[in-house]
């Protein structure tokens, strides 16, 4: 059994205990990290006593032992504790493994409290700052979270800069309401919506089928500078989130921000530079002069060959899509203080250009995060987040008026001239209604935030003795952000040409005020029984407040060059407002019988203004037993085995309805200037019920060797009741939809995390991780006709909703329709997910990468579609696609096209190398002689996002989604901004 | 230390606010709910719920439009958006129509949503004691109002759904009328006419609302009545009873005057407000963006027929999905060009066809009013029924271009097959199937 008072007695650095103890032998000497840094403030023990010490600032210590020899152990946080023998008074020199196990060892789950990592009942995955920043600097925070743990989907939208992800943890938790888990943040709970820009009124994209947004913005998770961040923990469901209660059924994730460590004042000076490229572009068809004729007919024939021989045939999509853009990343941050005050504070710049000329994504991130101990029985913490960015996400996406660039591109055959002439005028395109250069040149697609995130946390040491103790913890938190979109379509366009029909410049400015807050009180209270059974009980109180106001003003008719929305001849606004308060409480015990037992029972009680009577409280309970078999002593000292856990746990959590899902209204418009106001043409419901998500997991946490082999399985089963639907109602009623409670959703899932370190020497060492998930769903309960979603109908593949069937399933017409009239063409859920993770360290060298694959899943690609019947496709005229071989690819589709979705149907698996990164790092003892030896480390490196993509799917990236992040219906393509892959040359110092 | 458990003690009351945990409930705080006219509707608010219904009968008017004018072979629709108009619509090889796709769903949904407005007028008005507000004639011809648009609305899904039927008893969404046949439809329809127009004759003068312009010279209970009778004759005339369709003329804005007499839709570049979505300018055509006009229709005319101004010549062709053309729709010239729900034109065409077999002087002396607006001279083919017909049908092919008749016509003479097949392997639809929502 491992010493377990090791790990409590870091306590000791808070509780000076004056060593009056005989003088006998005294020691000294100073504790060095692995990087040849001091290490201030950690713990020395003699071995087998109570006698123990803290180091300086400096990292020196003095500790007097009753008789040599002895043995010191050291401890500190973030390291692996290090024993010593010292069999002499001479001056020790103490080493401390900087460890990510070690870090690992406590996981937050609950909202005061945190577990150590061996005694969780719940599979929680916990993300180091060194994985999300490590191995290469990540596009955004959720852009990390790629293949690292099991259990989550993260799929981004499109490859627009400025992020845009969606992230899914074990599976479909909700059709109609929230997918996406709650991010907290120092204890703030941190808003991450994706605001559209209001783009539709241009692209028309929800006139032809889907009203829902296709406007392709970015989530505000991307907001948060991943260099600031400490440690991630990811709640996967309601067993482990319970206590978040009514908004966590999507799960939740808790993020740590780094904090300062006291002792000598730290710099580090980071600078990543390098570019983006697209991942994959598909090519031009392959003309010849026989097929334009068979397209294009006579007159293309000509102004092909007269292309053709004077060399002017244009690969438009490599003009468009072909930048290199320049990426510069400069990180500064720098922590320090003393026993009472520590501090840390970090500033970030970003600039990255996107593969699109005049795309592109800036942003300043600046943080401060102080602790202070104001006394041995009060500590306050204090984070505080300024982030200003800015993204120019282009014109992409769906559309029905030939506008966005990915529509305008499939019409543009390579003897079109697209290209302005000498006085800047762009030509219009001869075969669309838009002219892709003009449009990337001259529109503007802007989204700026400026965002402030501040924390505060105050701890009340009530009472404290012997066994027992008592503390208040009080929590608020801010998240204030003003989110500014600009769309400017200036008259000169094509498209916006009177004499083309259009609206002569057209003018979206949307402004959005985000506040939230929210307020906590929380009562911990520990006793120990002598026989070492430890009893926790807690209770809390928590409110939370969401207030966001959006005006979304609409211009068109712009006058002369203006893009003020009054200089405009028409002018429309829109506003939307969103308010909630939710109200909770709680109350856990937690009982652990010498580690060998952890037992935890707990109840979380909301009321939230969102549902339809806002003053009735919802409970929702949790239990969950870990029991730790290496801790019964079966095993001796030298066993192989070093962990051997099983554990169990249940939980219930809630999703809200939809905004605005409780009420029937009308929306008013207008009629040649007269008023009115007609039906919305969904029917709410007053009396809507919260989701209920119900959860249980059980695995166990194996660990061999010394901890160089660790095995980790999780079963889980959760099923959502009261499944909140936007179910179909007779059109003939006058509304299209209603939301109403009606049916069960069920996900069941396996996920294997497995951690070996197969070589280690001290030159040497392999670390390799290998994850595995699956997740089966079923609608278990549908007590509306069965109906289909998302997509855009079933002559081109489409989602249904149907009891028995999985709640991703792709349905379409097709030759062999099930009685409900359609042919089931795929499922959009993935058979697997595995994530590879290897780290190769030689001497001062380091080579990592991570590997992700996807196996199975499918899409609904329309991107293809649309250039066969431009006749553009790059595929067009290969064979591969038609069973007979008779038609080339690009006419089998549009053959299909009314008689079968299957060939819109693509499996959208794939393999790729997320990340890879190489470095060098000079330690200080090879800076030594370089600026008087002040340097601590300097570490340069190569790295990449998505170097190497392995796939068989027709289209850019089979990650993607035209209609953003919210909804399980994502996987939808047309003609989206394209992935890209990025290569950095990092340069990192410590001093 | 005291100082600094006083200070904290200072913080507490900060967080005693958590404690009295009551949550605001909030209403929609975005949108008017329904149940805020329930009580208490006053004139304002009868305007605004008037306006809403000019407003949503027009909303997706334009895919209606386009559903018949493509499968009537008037144009082609070209997007490079949206292959299903030059695929479905014209039954390219293996394509059939979709009850589950836009062009099905979404004109069928905004007509019913017109309904259910002018229902849950009609509803307030019948559930609220009004007689502060309102007189009772003002009630009546607000009935009688929304009864005319009501069958007007069920009008131009029956015109989609055909033999599929339609259900005309819509009013308690929560125990939905079936589905009826057509000719059950059609009389549902007259009987919602009916209604209407014995409303509105008991309606006084005034409206106690506005309208839009479209209704200039029918916007007095009076005046309306006439609009509604006017539709009452194109219903008759669907049911072939040709005696109801001159009496119903008789009681119209029926003349042999002013082609363009009548009621229309109207559309504006406001914001909150509609364009008009048959227009695209004919100058910034493409194969990617326009309403390419089916060959025959000049290729057929008459050289001189003035009628040819609804069509632009672009010079060059445009092809999309092997079609071809080189003429682009101008029947509507701008974005805020109204569309006629019903004229005069139509009415005299009617009265030509409800006289063909027992007055065929008469037929042929109104057929020759609308070749004289063409510029054409008097019609001098025979006079059998079989001719008359024949032309009837080629002035209502010219005269209605655009406006939603040819399929109509052409069905309801059993003379689909007359319609140009472009390709190989495409069909002419004889009606839409019922969306598959409806649960039929």
């Amino acid at each position: 059994m491992k010493n377990n008072n090791l790990k409590f007695n870091f306590l000791l650095f808070f509780i000076f205990f004056p060593l009056i103890v005989s003088a006998q032998v005294m020691l000294s000497g100073k504790i060095m990290n692995d990087k040849g840094e001091t290490v201030p403030f950690a713990n020395v023990i003699e071995k087998g006593t109570s006698n123990g010490t803290t180091s300086d600032v400096n990292g020196q210590f003095k500790i007097e032992v009753s008789s040599l020899p002895a043995t010191l152990t050291f401890s500190s946080i973030g390291y692996s504790d290090s024993e010593q023998l010292v069999t002499n008074a001479n001056p020790i020199t103490a080493s401390l493994k900087e460890s990510v196990e070690a870090l690992e060892e406590i996981v937050i789950t609950g909202l005061a409290t945190s577990v150590k990592r061996s005694n969780s009942a719940n599979a929680v995955a916990s993300i180091s700052a060194e994985e999300i920043t490590g191995t290469t600097p990540p596009p955004t925070l959720d852009g990390a979270l790629y293949g690292k743990f099991p259990g989550a989907i993260v799929s981004a939208n499109s490859g627009a800069p400025g992020g845009g992800l969606s992230v899914k943890l074990r599976g479909a938790t909700s059709i109609f309401g929230n997918t996406q888990p709650l991010y907290i943040i120092d204890g703030v709970y941190v808003d991450n919506s994706s605001i559209a820009a209001g783009l539709n009124v241009v692209s028309a994209a929800a006139a032809g089928g889907s009203a829902s947004n296709q406007d392709n913005p970015s989530n505000r998770i991307a907001d948060i500078n991943p260099q600031d961040i400490e440690s991630l923990e990811v709640l996967k469901g309601a067993s482990a989130a319970a206590i978040y209660g009514s908004r966590a059924a999507a799960g939740v994730i808790i993020i740590t921000t780094k904090k300062g460590k006291a002792g000598e004042t730290k710099f580090n000076f980071s600078q990543s530079t390098g570019w983006t490229e697209a991942i994959n572009l598909l090519g031009v068809r392959d003309y010849t002069e026989q097929r334009v004729l068979d397209t294009f007919g006579e007159d293309a024939v000509l102004d092909f060959i007269s292309a053709r021989d004077s060399g002017r045939l244009v690969d438009y999509e490599k003009e468009v899509y072909g930048e290199k853009g320049f990426i510069s990343i400069t990180n500064f941050s720098m922590s320090g203080g003393n026993d009472k005050t520590r501090f840390y504070s970090g500033a970030t710049h970003n600039n990255e250009n996107g593969i699109v000329k005049g795309t592109g994504y800036e942003k300043t991130s600046l943080r401060l995060n102080v602790d202070h101990r104001a006394t041995d029985f009060f500590k306050v913490s204090l984070s505080s987040n300024y982030i200003y960015s800015s993204a120019d996400r282009g014109f992409f996406n769906n559309d029905n008026s030939g506008t966005t660039i990915g529509i305008a591109l499939t019409a543009t055959r390579p003897w079109d001239n697209l290209y302005p002439n000498s006085d800047g005028i762009y030509p219009d395109h001869p075969n669309n209604s838009s002219n892709p250069l003009q449009t990337r040149d001259l529109v503007t697609n802007n989204e700026k935030v400026n965002r402030f995130i501040v924390g505060g946390t105050g701890n009340l040491d009530i009472y404290k003795s012997d066994n027992s103790n008592l503390e208040l913890i009080l929590r608020g938190g801010l998240d204030f952000y003003g989110l500014q979109t600009r769309a400017l379509f200036p008259k000169e366009l094509q498209f916006q040409k009177l004499s083309n029909g259009g609206l002569n410049g057209v003018a979206v400015q949307g402004d959005t005020q985000n506040k939230n807050y929210n307020l906590s009180a929380f009562l911990v209270h520990n006793y120990s029984l002598d026989g070492g059974t430890n009893f926790r009980t807690q209770a809390g109180l928590t409110r939370e407040y969401f207030d966001r106001n959006t005006i979304l003003i609409t211009a068109s008719g712009l006058v002369a060059s203006e893009s003020n929305t009054d200089q405009a001849a028409n002018t429309g606004v829109d506003q939307t407002r969103q308010k909630q308060q939710d109200s909770g409480f709680f109350v856990q015990e937690e009982v652990n019988f010498n580690d060998m037992l952890i037992a935890t029972v707990g109840v979380r009680g909301d009321k939230s203004s969102n549902n339809g009577d806002a003053n009735e409280l919802y409970y929702y309970p949790k239990a969950s037993l870990a029991v730790n078999l290496h801790e019964f002593g079966f095993w001796n000292e030298n066993s192989k085995w070093d962990q051997f856990k099983l554990r169990a746990a249940y939980g219930e959590a809630g999703n809200f309805p939809p905004f605005g899902a409780l009420f029937t209204s009308y929306d008013a418009y207008s009629t040649d200037g007269i008023l009115g106001i007609s039906l919305i043409n969904i029917r709410g419901d007053q009396n809507l019920k919260s989701e209920r998500q119900k959860e249980l997991e059980f695995g166990t946490d194996l660990s061999f060797f010394n901890n160089r082999l660790s095995l980790s399985g999780t079963y889980y089963k959760k099923t959502v009741d009261d499944l909140i639907l936007r179910a179909a109602l007779e059109p003939s009623t006058g509304y299209r939809d209603q939301f109403v409670n009606a049916g069960s959703l069920e996900n069941k899932g396996i996920e294997i995390g497995l951690n070996t370190t197969p070589f280690m020497s001290e030159d040497f060492q392999w670390d390799f991780g290998v994850n595995y998930f699956k997740n089966t769903s079923e609608i278990t309960e549908l007590n509306v006709e069965p109906f289909n979603i998302g997509a855009f109908g079933a002559t081109l593949g489409t989602f249904r909703i149907e009891e028995g069937s999985s709640a991703t399933q792709i349905v379409g017409i097709g030759p062999n329709p099930g009685p409900n009239g359609f042919q089931v063409w795929g499922d959009a859920e993935p058979d697997f997910q595995m994530g590879f993770n290897n780290s190769i360290r030689y001497k001062q060298l380091q080579f990592t990468m991570l590997w992700q694959w996807k196996k199975g899943g499918d899409n609904v690609n329309l991107s293809a579609l649309l250039t066969d019947l431009n006749g553009t496709s790059h595929d067009y005229d290969t064979i591969d696609l038609d069973p007979s071989g008779q038609l080339g690819n690009g006419a089998y589709r549009v053959s299909q096209l009314g008689s079968s979705a299957e060939v819109f149907v693509e499996d959208a698996s794939y393999l790729r190398m997320r990340e890879m990164g190489l470095y060098y790092t000079f330690d200080s003892k090879m800076l030594g002689g370089i600026l008087g030896g002040t340097i601590d480390a300097i570490r340069i490196g190569f790295s990449g996002t998505n170097l190497i993509n392995i796939f068989d799917y027709n289209s850019y990236d089979p990650e993607v989604s035209n209609f953003g992040a919210n909804g399980i219906f994502t996987g939808v393509e047309v003609t989206p901004f394209p992935s890209s892959k990025r290569y950095l040359f990092n340069f990192s110092v410590n001093f | 230390m005291k100082n600094i458990l006083i200070r904290i003690l200072y913080c507490i009351p900060f967080f005693v606010g958590l404690v009295s945990c009551e949550v605001e409930e909030y209403s929609d705080l975005n949108n008017a709910e329904v149940s805020a006219f329930e009580n208490d509707l006053n004139r304002g608010d009868l305007q605004d719920l008037i306006g809403g219904i000019l407003y949503s009968s027009r909303v997706d008017l334009g895919i209606y439009y386009d559903d018949c004018g493509v499968i009537g072979r008037e144009y082609y629709r070209f997007t490079s958006s949206d292959p299903r108009y030059t695929a479905d619509l014209l039954g390219k090889e293996n394509s059939t129509l979709d009850n589950n796709t836009f062009y099905t769903t979404r004109p069928w949904e905004a007509r019913y949503r017109t309904v259910k407005n002018a229902n849950l007028i009609l509803g307030f008005l019948d559930n609220q004691d009004l007689s502060g507000q309102f007189t009772n004639q003002e009630i009546n011809a607000t009935r009688g109002f929304l009864q005319t648009f009501i069958g007007y609305e069920l009008l131009l899904n029956l015109n989609m759904t055909y033999d599929n039927g339609i259900r005309i008893d819509v009013a308690d969404e929560n125990d939905l009328g079936p589905f009826v046949s057509r000719d059950q439809a059609l009389n549902g329809i007259l009987a919602f006419l009916d209604s209407g127009a014995s409303n509105l004759a008991s309606g006084g003068s005034q409206f106690p609302f506005v309208l839009s312009n479209g209704f200039s010279g029918f916007n007095t209970p009076g005046s309306f009545l006439q609009v509604n009778h006017a539709i009452a004759a194109r219903v008759s005339a669907y049911l072939g009873d040709y005696s109801a369709v001159l009496s119903h003329l008789n009681n119209s804005f029926f003349s042999l005057g002013n082609l363009n007499e009548g009621v229309y839709y109207n559309f504006s570049e406001d914001q909150t407000d509609i364009v008009n979505p048959l227009f695209l300018a004919p100058e910034g055509s493409s194969a990617g963006q326009a309403r390419v006009v089916q060959p025959d229709f000049v290729a057929d005319a008459d050289t001189d027929d003035l009628r040819l101004g609804k069509v632009f010549d672009l010079g060059d062709d445009l092809t999309l999905d092997g079609l071809t053309g080189n003429y682009v729709l101008n029947r509507y010239t701008g974005t805020n060009a109204s569309i006629p729900m019903i004229r005069n034109e139509e009415l005299i065409l009617l009265y030509a066809e409800a006289n063909i077999s027992t007055n065929p002087g008469t037929t042929v002396s109104a057929l020759n009013v609308i070749r004289a607006a063409a510029g054409l001279g008097d019609y001098s083919g025979p006079t059998d029924s079989a001719s008359l017909e024949d032309e009837l049908l080629n002035q209502r092919r010219y005269s209605l271009f655009a406006e939603g008749h040819r399929w109509i016509d052409m069905r309801r003479f059993g003379r689909l097959d007359e319609l140009p097949l472009d390709r190989d392997g495409d069909d002419v639809w004889t009606q839409f199937p019922i969306p598959l929502t409806e649960n039929q």
